[in-house]
C-alpha cells in the first residue's frame, strides 16, 4: 500500500507501493528506512517533540540543522508523534513495515495489537543476557571482535569512529525486512512478521571467520600492529613521495609484479616469498626496502602503473580528495542533500538499479512538516 | 514470535561470484531459503578455496577444507562448468534461463569476453536480475581496476578517519570492504527482485564496493562537505564526551570499552570508582581526560574484562569487553541466542556456522546444509533440472567440461 507518493516520478520507483514508518530514529533504524526511501518508498518518521536523535548529530550546518540527519533522512516525511496518532488513526496501521529501536520504544504492544510487520533493530537482539545492556557503536565493535585487531601491538586497540556498527545493523535490518516483505508477496509468508535484527550479529560479518578459524585450531595471532593483518603481506597503507598508497599482495603473480614495479626484482623469484604467509613472517627483511622504494615515487603514479600491471593498489584519498577522484565524480558517488536553503554533498546509494534508479540526494523534511497531511500529499 | 520461515523459498539465484563479497551476498539469500547454484570450474574454482593452489593441495583435498570457503557457501548447491567451452557456456545459458537472478564479481571484461555479459544473458531470460559487484562499479575510468576487500577500504578514504592523528591512516580489517560489499549485494538483489515481482521487469544492477563504504565514512565526508576541511582524528577519545576509551583489564591483551555519554552514567561510575569523585562536570572531564583515564585504568586492571562489563552495565554505564575469535566461540550471549549453528561436512567434520543476523523466532533461521563440495550437484542440476542425459554428463566429465576435482590450470599463472 502507499500513503502518498512525493511526486509522479516516485510512483514508478521500486518501492512506490511500500509505506515504511520509523518510530525511533536511531542511526540504525534511519539507515534501514533510508534505503527504502532511496528507492521510492513512502517513509514516515514519527518524531517526538524534540525530534529524532539524529537531528542532534554532528556535523551541523550554519542553520543549526544536522547534516548527518539530512543524509539519513532525504525524501522522507516527518510527522510529530502524538498518542492519538498511534492509537486512534495510527500511521502505523497503514504501514507495510514499522521499524523501531526497542531501547527507545519499550512499549510496542500496540504494534502487535494491529498485526503489522515490525522490525526491531537493537544493539544485541531482543533475547539473550545482554539484551538490556547499554549499547554503542564501540561496544558492538568490542564484543564482535573487530576492535581487538586494530591498532598497535601494545594497545590499546582502536575504536572505529562514527556510526559504522549502526550503519551495518541498519543495512542488515533492511535485508531482513525486505526479504520477509518479499516472502509475503511470494506467498511464502501469510502472516505479519516481527523481525528481531541484532546490530551485534550484523557486525559479526567481519569477525565470524576469526571464530571459525579459532575452532579449527588456526586462531588469528594477537594484534600485529597498525595496518598489519594476517595472512597477507605486503598489506597496508604506506607513505609515498606525495601521498598514501594502499598495498595488497596476495598471489605469487601479484608479488612478482609488485617487485617489478618498485625495482625490487631481487625479491621477486625467491621461493620463500611466493607465499603470502611467508612474506608476512619475513616482513622485517622486506619492509625497509619496500618503504624506501615507495618513497621514491608518487602514489598516483604507482597506483596507475600498478593497476595496469593488474596489481590491486589504491590511492588512499583524504576526505577532501574524495570529492575530486575521477571515478567517483563520474559515477555521481556523492549527491546533494538540501535542508532549508542549505545544501551539502553526501554519499549516494551504493547500488544502482539501471531500470529503476534511486534518488540521488534530495530534500529533508523539517520537524513535523507533514503532521497535518500525514495521510495525504505533502 | 512465530516459527522461523525461509522467506525466499522458490527463488533461484545463479552465483558466479568468488572470494568473500559476492559469495556472502548470495549466502545471505541462501540463508533466507533461495536456491543458490554456485558455478565454478575445475580449473577456475573459487579462489577463496585457496589463492596458492598446488598439486599437493589438490591431492590432499585442500579445496574442501578452507574454512573461509565453507562459511560463505553453506546452504548453496555447486556445479562445475568450463565456461570457455561452448557446451559449458551453453549449459550456463540454459541455467540462467530458469533463474530469477544472477550475481557475479568477475574482474571487468571477463564476462564480455565469454559472451556472458548482461546483454547476452538477457536474450535467454529477459526478466533476469543481474547484479554485478566490481570494486569500483561497472562504469567509469576505474571500472576494470583490480581490488580486494582491503583495496576497497583503502580507496574509500575511511582510514583517514580512524586512529590517532600522528599515525598512518588506519585500516580496520584485513578485508573490510568484502563484508560490507556482501551485505549491499544482498540488498541490491532483493531490491531488484521486489521490482521484478511488482513489474515483471528484470534489469542490470551495478554495485560499487568502494561506494558501499562511503556511508560508513559519512561523518567525515559530511564534515568535509559542510566545513571544507578534513575532520580531526581523536583516537579513542571523543571530542564531546569523557571518559571514553579502551582500558586495560586483568589478563593478557585484555581490554574493555567504557563510554560515559550522560551525566547519570558519570555519577554511577564515580560511585563505583571513588578515585573519580574529585572530578566534576563535563568541561573538567574533557580537560583532564588523561588523568581520569589513568584512574579508570588502575581500576580496570584489577578486574577481568568481563567483570568490568558486568559491573558497569549493571548500573547503566556503557561498557563491553573486547572479544577475540576464541572468545566469540564461548560468548555466553551468543550462546543464549544460539547464534552459532553446527553442521557436519565431509572432509572437515563438525563446523560452526554464524546465523543470519535477523530472525522472526526465538531461534535463528535454520541453516540446512553445509557448503557443497566442488561439483557436488552436477547431476541434480545438469541432469535433473536442465535435462542432460547421464551419458552426456559422463561425456562432459571425460572432456573436462565438468568434474568434481580441481585441476591446476593448463599453463597456470597466478591470478
Amino acid at each position: 500500500m502507499t500513503i502518498a507518493p512525493h511526486s509522479d516520478a516516485l510512483a514508478s520507483q521500486v518501492f512506490c507501493d511500500l509505506t515504511v514508518v520509523d518510530v525511533s530514529g536511531s542511526v540504525a533504524t534511519s539507515y534501514a528506512s533510508k534505503l527504502f526511501a532511496d528507492y521510492g518508498a513512502s517513509v514516515i518518521n514519527v518524531e517526538p517533540p524534540e525530534g529524532f536523535r539524529t537531528r542532534r548529530l554532528k556535523p551541523m550546518l550554519s542553520s543549526g540543522d544536522s547534516a548527518m540527519h539530512g543524509y539519513l533522512h532525504t525524501n522522507k516525511y516527518s510527522v510529530l508523534a502524538s498518542r492519538s496518532l498511534f492509537q486512534d488513526e495510527p500511521v502505523a496501521s497503514q504501514a507495510d513495515l514499522v521499524i523501531f529501536d526497542p531501547e527507545h520504544l519499550p512499549n510496542t504492544d500496540y504494534l502487535t495489537d494491529i498485526a503489522i510487520n515490525t522490525c526491531a533493530v537493537s544493539w544485541y537482539g531482543l533475547t539473550g543476557r545482554y539484551s538490556s545492556f547499554k549499547g554503542s557503536n564501540a561496544a558492538v565493535h568490542a564484543l564482535s571482535g573487530l576492535m581487538r585487531g586494530i591498532g598497535t601491538v601494545e594497545g590499546p586497540p582502536v575504536i572505529p569512529p562514527g556510526y559504522q556498527a549502526q550503519m551495518i545493523g541498519g543495512l542488515s535490518a533492511f535485508n531482513g525486512a525486505l526479504g520477509h516483505l518479499l516472502a509475503q508477496r511470494l506467498g511464502n509468508l501469510k502472516t505479519p512478521f516481527e523481525l528481531d535484527a541484532s546490530i551485534l550479529e550484523a557486525n559479526m560479518c567481519f569477525t565470524d571467520l576469526g571464530a571459525i578459524n579459532a575452532y579449527n585450531e588456526n586462531p588469528l595471532p594477537p594484534r600485529m600492529g597498525i595496518n598489519r593483518f594476517p595472512p597477507t603481506y605486503p598489506l597496508g597503507i604506506w607513505p609515498c613521495k606525495d601521498g598514501w598508497l594502499g598495498v595488497t599482495n596476495l598471489t605469487p603473480g601479484q608479488w612478482k609484479a609488485f617487485c617489478q614495479l618498485l625495482d625490487l626484482a631481487h625479491f621477486a623469484d625467491i621461493e620463500l616469498f611466493q607465499s603470502s604467509v611467508s612474506r608476512l613472517e619475513s616482513s622485517d627483511i622486506l619492509e625497509p626496502e619496500i618503504l624506501q622504494a615507495l618513497a621514491r615515487h608518487s602514489a598516483e603514479d604507482l597506483f596507475y602503473r600498478g593497476q595496469a600491471m593488474r596489481i590491486p593498489l589504491a590511492r588512499v584519498p583524504t576526505m577532501e580528495e574524495l570529492f575530486t577522484v575521477d571515478q567517483y565524480v563520474s559515477r555521481n558517488a556523492f549527491s546533494q542533500v538540501q535542508i532549508g536553503d542549505e545544501t551539502f554533498a553526501a554519499p549516494s546509494t551504493p547500488f544502482r538499479l539501471f531500470a529503476a534508479p534511486p534518488h540521488f540526494g534530495g530534500p529533508v523534511a523539517a520537524l513535523g512538516a507533514h503532521t497535518q497531511q500525514w495521510d495525504g500529499a505533502p | 514470535m512465530s516459527r522461523p520461515v525461509r522467506p525466499l523459498e522458490g527463488l533461484r539465484i545463479v552465483d558466479l561470484s568468488m572470494g568473500w563479497a559476492g559469495p556472502l551476498a548470495t549466502r545471505n539469500l541462501a540463508d533466507m531459503g533461495a536456491q543458490v547454484i554456485k558455478v565454478e570450474s575445475c580449473e577456475r574454482f573459487d579462489w577463496w578455496r585457496s589463492w596458492e593452489a598446488t598439486e599437493e593441495w589438490i591431492a590432499d583435498n585442500g579445496a574442501e577444507k578452507s574454512p573461509q570457503y565453507l562459511y560463505v557457501n553453506r546452504n548453496k548447491q555447486d556445479i562445475t562448468l568450463d565456461l570457455e567451452h561452448p557446451v559449458g557456456r551453453e549449459l550456463l545459458l540454459k541455467l540462467v534461463a530458469t533463474a530469477d537472478a544472477l550475481v557475479e564479481n568477475y574482474s571487468g571484461g571477463v564476462l564480455p569476453k565469454l559472451k556472458l555479459d548482461y546483454p547476452q544473458l538477457k536474450k535467454v531470460n529477459p526478466e533476469l536480475v543481474m547484479v554485478s559487484m566490481p570494486a569500483f562499479g561497472s562504469t567509469g575510468p576505474w571500472s576494470e581496476f583490480r581490488a580486494y576487500g582491503s583495496t576497497v577500504e583503502h580507496s574509500s578514504g575511511l582510514p583517514h578517519l580512524v586512529g590517532d592523528p600522528d599515525q598512518a591512516p588506519t585500516m580496520q580489517h584485513v578485508a573490510f570492504g568484502d563484508a560490507v560489499g556482501g551485505l549491499n549485494g544482498t540488498a541490491a538483489v532483493l531490491t531488484a527482485l521486489w521490482h521484478k515481482q511488482r513489474t515483471g521487469e528484470g534489469q542490470f544492477v551495478d554495485l560499487s564496493q568502494v561506494e558501499c563504504l562511503f556511508p560508513l565514512a559519512a561523518p567525515g565526508i559530511l564534515h568535509q562537505s559542510v566545513h571544507g576541511q578534513t575532520p580531526q582524528r581523536f583516537g579513542n577519545a571523543h571530542p564531546d564526551h569523557a571518559p571514553h576509551g579502551v582500558y586495560p583489564c586483568h589478563g593478557d591483551d585484555a581490554w574493555a570499552v567504557i563510554q560515559v555519554t550522560e551525566e547519570t552514567q558519570w555519577l554511577q561510575l564515580q560511585a563505583i570508582i571513588p578515585a573519580l569523585l574529585e572530578f566534576g562536570d563535563l568541561d573538567e572531564r574533557l580537560a583532564k581526560r588523561e588523568v581520569i583515564d589513568a584512574c579508570i585504568g588502575a581500576w580496570t586492571q584489577q578486574r577481568t574484562a568481563s567483570e568490568v562489563m558486568q559491573t558497569l552495565q549493571a548500573v547503566g554505564v556503557t561498557a563491553a569487553k573486547l572479544n577475540n575469535g576464541q572468545e566469540l566461540l564461548d560468548e555466553p550471549h551468543l550462546k543464549d541466542r544460539a547464534y552459532l549453528q553446527w553442521l557436519e561436512r565431509d572432509h572437515v567434520g563438525l563446523q560452526p556456522h554464524p546465523s543470519a543476523p535477523f530472525r522472526t523466532a526465538e531461534e535463528p533461521i535454520p541453516i540446512t546444509s553445509p557448503a557443497p563440495t566442488l561439483g557436488q550437484h552436477n547431476h541434480a542440476i545438469l541432469v535433473d533440472l536442465l535435462g542432460l542425459s547421464t551419458d552426456e554428463l559422463q561425456q562432459l566429465e571425460q572432456q573436462g567440461v565438468v568434474g568434481t576435482k580441481p585441476r591446476m590450470p593448463s599453463g597456470k599463472s597466478a591470478t
